[in-house]
C-alpha cells in the first residue's frame, strides 16, 4: 500500500482548509447576525453595589417593573433575590423594542424566558440588560436557571405579553399585570 | 514496568470507585427531577448530591485516571522507569486525602455549592481545602511526568518522543496552565472568605477566574482519549496510524487554543464585553480544528486498517474492522457521540444560538454526552486494554466489554437525546423538584422518565464496567502482552524541536492569554466593582 | 535547541494564526460590529466602541435607559463588609445596654412572655441588627420598640446585636407534641414550586446561604412566629427587602401558618 508522505501531508492540509472554512462560515454566520439583526451577547458593564441596592432610586422597590418613558421606550426592571423575582410578573407589549433591566442583592441568578432569546446571568454588583422584541401574545415563564441557594427550584416569573393595543400605561407610563 | 504497575491500578481504581458512587447518586437526581416521587428528597440533600455527583466525576475520576494512564504510558512508551516514584505515591496519598475530606463535608451538608463554586456563596472551607489537594496532586504529576520526558530526551538525543508520551506531556503542561485560574479564584477569594477572614467577594472576577480553568479542563479529560485514538486504536484495529506529525500538531493546538477561551463560558453574562466576547468566539472556532484533524487523521487510519483486512470500495472498509475488540468498538461508539456533542458545542460557541440555550438542560445534556460519553467510553477502553498488563491476566470476557461498552453508548444517548430536545423547549438547570402542575412543564415528563431509563441503564453499565475490572482476578489464564503502541505510516527519524518539547508553545499560550484575558481580567482591578456579601451555607444563622 | 530552522515555519504559521484571529477580532468585534450597529440606532462610533468594549455601560445597538426614579426604600439598613465583621464580634457595650432590653426580652434573651416578646438568645446578629434599626428609622413599627429604639445610636445596635446572639438559645421544653404533618415538613425542607415557595429552610435554616437578615425561626414562640407572617400577608409588617417575606406569606392558608409556626417552636436544632 504505497502511501507517500507527501500525500499524506497534502490530504490532511486539504483536510484542514475544509475545517478551518466550515469554522470561518460559522463565524460569519456570527457576523451577520451582528451587523443585521444586530444580535449581541447581553454584556453590560455598569455596577451596582447589591449590598445597598435596595436603597438605590432605580432598583428601589417602587420603581420595579415595566414603564414606559417620556420618548415611549419601554423598560422592565426586575430584582432577582433569594428565592423570588419582584415583580413575580411584568406586562411587555408585543412587536415594539423592550429592554429588560435586571439586579441582585445577594448571590448570582439568572434568567431565561421560555420560547425567546432573553437570557442572561445576573451577577451581584451589576445590572444586567436584554433589549428584545417580544413576537406573540401569550404568558411566558421566566425561572431563574442558575443555582443560587436552596430555593432556587421555586424561583420563577411571568412575563405577559400583550398585543400592543391593549398595552396601556398609566400616568407615571407604568404597566402592571394587577391592572388586568 | 517498574514503578507504574501498582500506581496506575491505585489511581484507577480510586477514580472508578468515585464514579460508580456518582452514578448512583446521578440516577437519584434524575429521579428526584422527574414526575415519579423520589425518596429522600430535600433541597438540601439534593444540591449535596449534585455537589457530589460534579466534585467525584469532574475532579476525582478525571485527575486520577489521567494521573493512573500518564504512570503508565510514561514507563510503557519510554521504557525506562518513572523518575521519583516516592513523588508519585506522595501526590497519591495528597489525592485520597483531598478527596475525602471533600467528600465528608459535602455529606455533612456543610457544601451545596455545586463543583462550580458558585461564590458568594461560600461552604467549609474543608470542602475546597480537599480541592486544592487534588489539584496540588496532580501538579506533582505533571511535574514527573515533564522531567521523565526530559530524561528520556537528554537519553536519546535527536529522537523523538514517542507520541503517547508527547501528549502526555502536552496535557500536564496544559493542566498547569489551566490550574491557575481557579487556583487563584480559591486561594485569593473563595477560602479566604470561607475562613472568615473576607465578608465580601468580587463576583464577576472569581466568575473570570473560573472560566480560565472551565474550558482548557475539559481538554484535560479528553486528551487521554485522543491518545487512545492516535496511539492505541491503530494498533488495535489492524493497522498504522495516518500520521504522527499531524498527532502532535492536534495536541500541540489542544495545549495553545484551549485556555483563551473560557470567556465562553459567560457569554451570557454582564461583566464581560462584547468585544472580548467575540475574540475568544473565534479562538473558540480554532479548538475546533484539532478534534476535526483528529476525526480525519483516525478515520484515514482505520481506513488503512480496514483495507489491510480485505475491505473494499468506498465504506467498505468500515464493516472489514475487527468491531469484536473493544477497543475498536469504543472508538466506533465515541466517534458517533462526539458527532452528537461536537454539534451541540458548536451551537453552544455562537452566542445568538447560545441565547437559547444556555443554562437549559442542552448544556447539562451536552456536556454528558461529550464528556460522559465520547471521553469516558474511552476511559472504559483505555482501562480494559491496558488491565492484563497491569493484573498479568487476560481478559476473561471480550463479550461481557462489548456489552458493557454498548449499554453505556445507548444509556447515553437515551439519556441525552431527550434531554437536550428538553433544553431547547426550555427546561432549565440545577432543579430539584419541577412543577409538572404547570401545562407546560407538565408536557417534559415523558421525556424526563425517557432520560431517567437512560440514567438507570448507565448505572447498570458503569457497575458491570466494574465487575469486568474485577473479574480479571477470577480468570487464571496468563496475560501475553502485545505490542501496545501503533505505528505511523511513516514513523519519522526527527522531528522539529516544535514538535518533540514545549518551549515555543509555552510562549504563545502565555501570549494568547495575555490578549484574550489581560484586560479581562484586568477591568476588575480598573473599575473596582462593588463585591457582594458572602452567604454562608455551612454555618448556623 | 532553539536555533533548529525546522522550527522556523511553525513560529511563522503560529504567529500568522494568532495574529491573523486577533486581527480579525478587533476589526469586526471591537470596530466594525459596534460602529455598524451604533449608526443604525443613533449612536456615535465613539460610545458604540466604548459599551462594545466595557468601558461604557449599555450595548452598541441600542439606546441606553436613563432612570431618573427616587429612592423609596422599604428599609434603611445598608450592608457593608464592615457591618458583618461587626457583628460578629461580641460587645461588652451590648452587655451594658441590654439591661433596658431584659424587661420583656430577658436577661439572657430569653423571653419573659415568649407570645408577645421574641426570644433573642441565639438569634442571628444580622436578624436582630435588622429589625432593631427599622423600629429605629420607622420601617417596622411597635408602640413599645419605636420608642425604645430610636434614640439608640446605629454603634449601640450593632453592640446589641452582638450581644444576644451570643447566647444560647432556649432548650426544648419537654413537653410531648404531635408530630408535623407531611405537608408541613414538605414545606419546611422541599417548598412548593406550585406556588414558587421555596422551603423555609432554604432562608431560615442553618446552612441554607440564604438572605443574611433572615432570622433562625428555631424554638420562637408559636404565636409570635404566627402574627409576624399574618402580618406579611395583611401586609401590615412591609420591612422585608424585596418583599421576599410578604410573597411567601401571601401564598401560604391559614392552617399553614399554624403548622409552620408550630414546627419551628418545636424544631430540634
Amino acid at each position: 500500500m504505497p502511501l507517500a508522505e507527501e500525500a499524506i501531508v497534502r490530504s490532511e492540509v486539504r483536510w484542514a482548509a475544509v475545517a478551518i472554512s466550515v469554522m470561518s462560515v460559522i463565524m460569519l454566520a456570527i457576523i451577520y447576525a451582528g451587523l443585521v439583526h444586530h444580535i449581541n451577547p447581553p454584556s453590560n458593564i455598569e455596577t451596582i453595589d447589591p449590598k445597598t441596592l435596595h436603597l438605590s432610586g432605580e432598583f428601589t422597590e417602587a420603581n420595579l417593573g415595566t414603564r414606559v418613558a417620556a420618548d415611549g421606550r419601554v423598560t422592565s426592571r426586575i430584582v432577582a433575590t433569594q428565592f423570588t423575582f419582584l415583580p413575580r410578573c411584568i406586562v411587555v407589549p408585543a412587536s415594539r423594542p423592550v429592554t429588560l433591566r435586571f439586579a441582585t442583592p445577594d448571590v448570582i441568578h439568572g434568567v431565561l424566558v421560555t420560547g425567546t432569546n432573553v437570557n442572561t446571568m445576573i451577577v451581584p454588583g451589576y445590572v444586567s440588560q436584554v433589549h428584545t422584541e417580544f413576537t406573540r401574545p401569550g404568558d411566558l415563564l421566566m425561572p431563574c436557571h442558575e443555582y443560587c441557594g436552596l430555593g432556587h427550584s421555586e424561583m420563577m416569573a411571568t412575563v405577559r405579553v400583550v398585543p400592543p393595543e391593549r398595552f396601556k400605561p398609566d400616568a407615571q407610563g407604568r404597566v402592571s399585570c394587577d391592572a388586568r | 514496568m517498574t514503578h507504574a504497575r501498582n500506581l496506575t491500578l491505585a489511581h484507577l481504581w480510586i477514580g472508578f470507585i468515585a464514579f460508580a458512587i456518582a452514578l448512583v447518586l446521578g440516577v437519584w437526581q434524575m429521579w428526584s427531577r422527574s414526575p415519579l416521587p423520589a425518596p429522600f428528597l430535600t433541597a438540601s440533600t439534593y444540591f449535596s448530591s449534585v455537589t457530589a455527583h460534579g466534585t467525584a466525576m469532574a475532579y476525582v475520576l478525571t485527575t486520577f485516571m489521567i494521573m493512573g494512564f500518564g504512570y503508565y504510558v510514561a514507563e510503557t512508551s519510554l521504557a525506562r522507569p518513572l523518575p521519583a516514584p516516592r513523588w508519585a505515591w506522595i501526590a497519591f496519598w495528597l489525592g485520597v486525602v483531598g478527596t475525602v475530606m471533600a467528600v465528608i463535608t459535602i455529606f455533612s451538608g456543610r457544601a451545596a455549592v455545586l463543583f462550580t463554586f458558585y461564590p458568594p456563596l461560600v461552604g467549609s472551607v474543608f470542602y475546597y481545602l480537599g480541592v486544592v489537594l487534588v489539584v496540588a496532586a496532580s501538579w506533582i504529576w505533571c511535574v514527573l511526568m515533564i522531567v521523565a520526558m526530559g530524561q528520556w530526551k537528554r537519553a536519546n538525543p535527536g529522537r523523538p518522543v514517542p507520541l503517547a508520551m508527547f501528549a502526555t506531556v502536552a496535557n500536564a503542561v496544559m493542566w498547569l496552565w489551566t490550574t491557575a485560574g481557579v487556583a487563584a479564584e480559591l486561594l485569593f477569594q473563595v477560602i479566604p472568605a470561607a475562613l472568615g477572614l473576607k465578608a465580601q467577594i468580587d463576583v464577576g472576577l472569581s466568575r473570570t477566574l473560573f472560566s480560565w480553568t472551565l474550558h482548557a479542563i475539559v481538554y484535560f479529560w479528553l486528551i487521554p482519549a485522543y491518545i487512545a485514538f492516535y496511539t492505541m486504536v491503530p494498533q488495535a484495529a489492524g493497522g498504522r496510524l495516518y500520521s504522527d506529525t499531524m498527532g502532535r500538531l492536534t495536541f500541540v493546538l489542544f495545549l495553545i487554543y484551549s485556555l483563551p477561551v473560557g470567556i465562553h463560558h459567560l457569554l451570557m453574562d454582564p461583566e464581560q464585553s462584547n468585544a472580548f466576547k467575540f475574540l475568544q468566539v473565534a479562538l473558540t472556532a480554532l479548538v475546533s480544528v484539532p478534534t476535526l484533524l483528529t476525526v480525519f487523521t483516525i478515520g484515514a487510519s482505520l481506513e488503512i486498517a480496514g483495507r489491510l483486512r480485505g475491505g473494499r470500495g468506498l465504506f467498505g472498509w468500515i464493516g472489514a474492522l475487527p468491531w469484536e475488540r473493544p477497543l475498536m468498538l469504543a472508538t466506533g461508539l465515541s466517534f458517533v457521540m462526539l458527532g452528537f456533542g461536537g454539534f451541540g458545542g458548536l451551537i453552544n460557541m455562537s452566542y445568538g444560538m447560545n441565547a437559547m440555550v444556555h443554562n437549559t438542560s442542552w448544556v447539562t445534556a451536552h456536556f454528558h454526552l461529550i464528556f460522559g460519553g465520547t471521553v469516558v467510553i474511552m476511559y472504559f477502553a483505555i482501562a480494559y486494554t491496558i488491565w492484563p498488563s497491569l493484573t498479568g491476566r487476560a481478559a476473561p470476557s471480550l463479550a461481557a466489554q462489548r456489552t458493557q461498552l454498548w449499554l453505556w453508548f445507548v444509556g447515553m444517548l437515551v439519556m441525552t437525546l431527550p434531554w437536550h430536545y428538553l433544553g431547547l423547549l426550555g427546561q432549565w438547570r440545577r432543579v430539584a423538584t419541577f412543577n409538572y402542575a404547570d401545562p407546560i412543564i407538565a408536557a417534559w415528563g415523558p421525556w424526563v422518565i425517557v432520560s431517567l431509563v437512560g440514567g438507570v441503564l448507565l448505572l447498570v453499565s458503569g457497575l458491570y464496567f466494574v465487575y469486568n475490572l474485577l473479574q480479571f482476578a477470577v480468570t487464571r489464564e496468563a496475560h501475553v502482552p502485545a505490542v501496545l503502541y501503533a505505528t505511523a505510516v511513516h514513523p519519522p527519524a526527527r522531528v522539529p524541536a516544535a514538535l518533540n518539547g514545549f518551549r515555543l508553545w509555552n510562549v504563545l499560550v502565555a501570549v494568547l492569554m495575555v490578549l484574550a484575558y489581560g484586560y479581562p481580567l484586568a477591568q476588575f482591578f480598573v473599575i473596582d466593582p462593588p463585591g457582594a456579601l458572602v452567604h454562608r451555607v455551612d454555618q448556623r444563622r | 535547541m532553539d536555533a533548529d530552522p525546522r522550527d522556523r515555519p511553525f513560529r511563522l504559521w503560529a504567529s500568522v494564526a494568532i495574529l491573523a484571529v486577533f486581527a480579525f477580532s478587533v476589526l469586526f468585534g471591537f470596530v466594525l460590529l459596534p460602529i455598524i450597529q451604533g449608526r443604525a440606532a443613533g449612536i456615535d462610533a465613539f460610545t458604540s466602541i466604548c459599551r462594545a468594549l466595557g468601558l461604557a455601560p449599555g450595548s452598541p445597538a441600542a439606546p441606553q435607559p436613563v432612570s431618573d426614579a427616587k429612592a423609596h426604600p422599604t428599609t434603611r439598613v445598608a450592608w457593608s463588609a464592615g457591618l458583618m465583621d461587626s457583628l460578629a464580634r461580641p460587645s461588652a457595650a451590648g452587655a451594658s445596654l441590654a439591661g433596658a432590653c431584659a424587661a420583656c426580652h430577658g436577661k439572657d434573651g430569653r423571653s419573659v412572655d415568649p407570645k408577645l416578646y421574641p426570644d433573642l438568645a441565639g438569634q442571628s446578629a444580622a436578624a436582630i441588627y435588622k429589625q432593631l434599626s427599622d423600629f429605629k428609622s420607622g420601617s417596622r413599627k411597635n408602640a413599645v420598640m419605636t420608642a425604645l429604639a430610636q434614640p439608640l445610636t446605629e454603634e449601640q445596635v450593632v453592640a446589641l446585636a452582638a450581644h444576644f446572639a451570643s447566647f444560647p438559645v432556649r432548650p426544648l421544653p419537654p413537653a410531648q407534641v404531635a408530630a408535623p404533618a407531611a405537608a408541613i415538613e414538605r414545606l419546611v425542607a422541599r417548598g412548593d414550586p406550585a406556588r414558587a415557595i421555596a422551603a423555609c429552610n432554604a432562608c431560615h435554616g442553618d446552612r441554607s446561604g440564604g438572605p443574611v437578615e433572615a432570622p433562625r425561626l428555631s424554638r420562637q414562640s408559636t404565636q409570635y412566629l404566627a402574627a409576624q407572617l399574618r402580618a406579611f400577608k395583611a401586609g401590615e409588617r412591609r420591612n422585608d427587602i424585596y418583599s421576599r417575606m410578604q410573597s411567601v406569606a401571601a401564598a401560604l392558608e391559614d392552617s399553614e401558618i399554624d403548622g409552620l409556626a408550630a414546627y419551628y417552636s418545636n424544631e430540634p436544632l
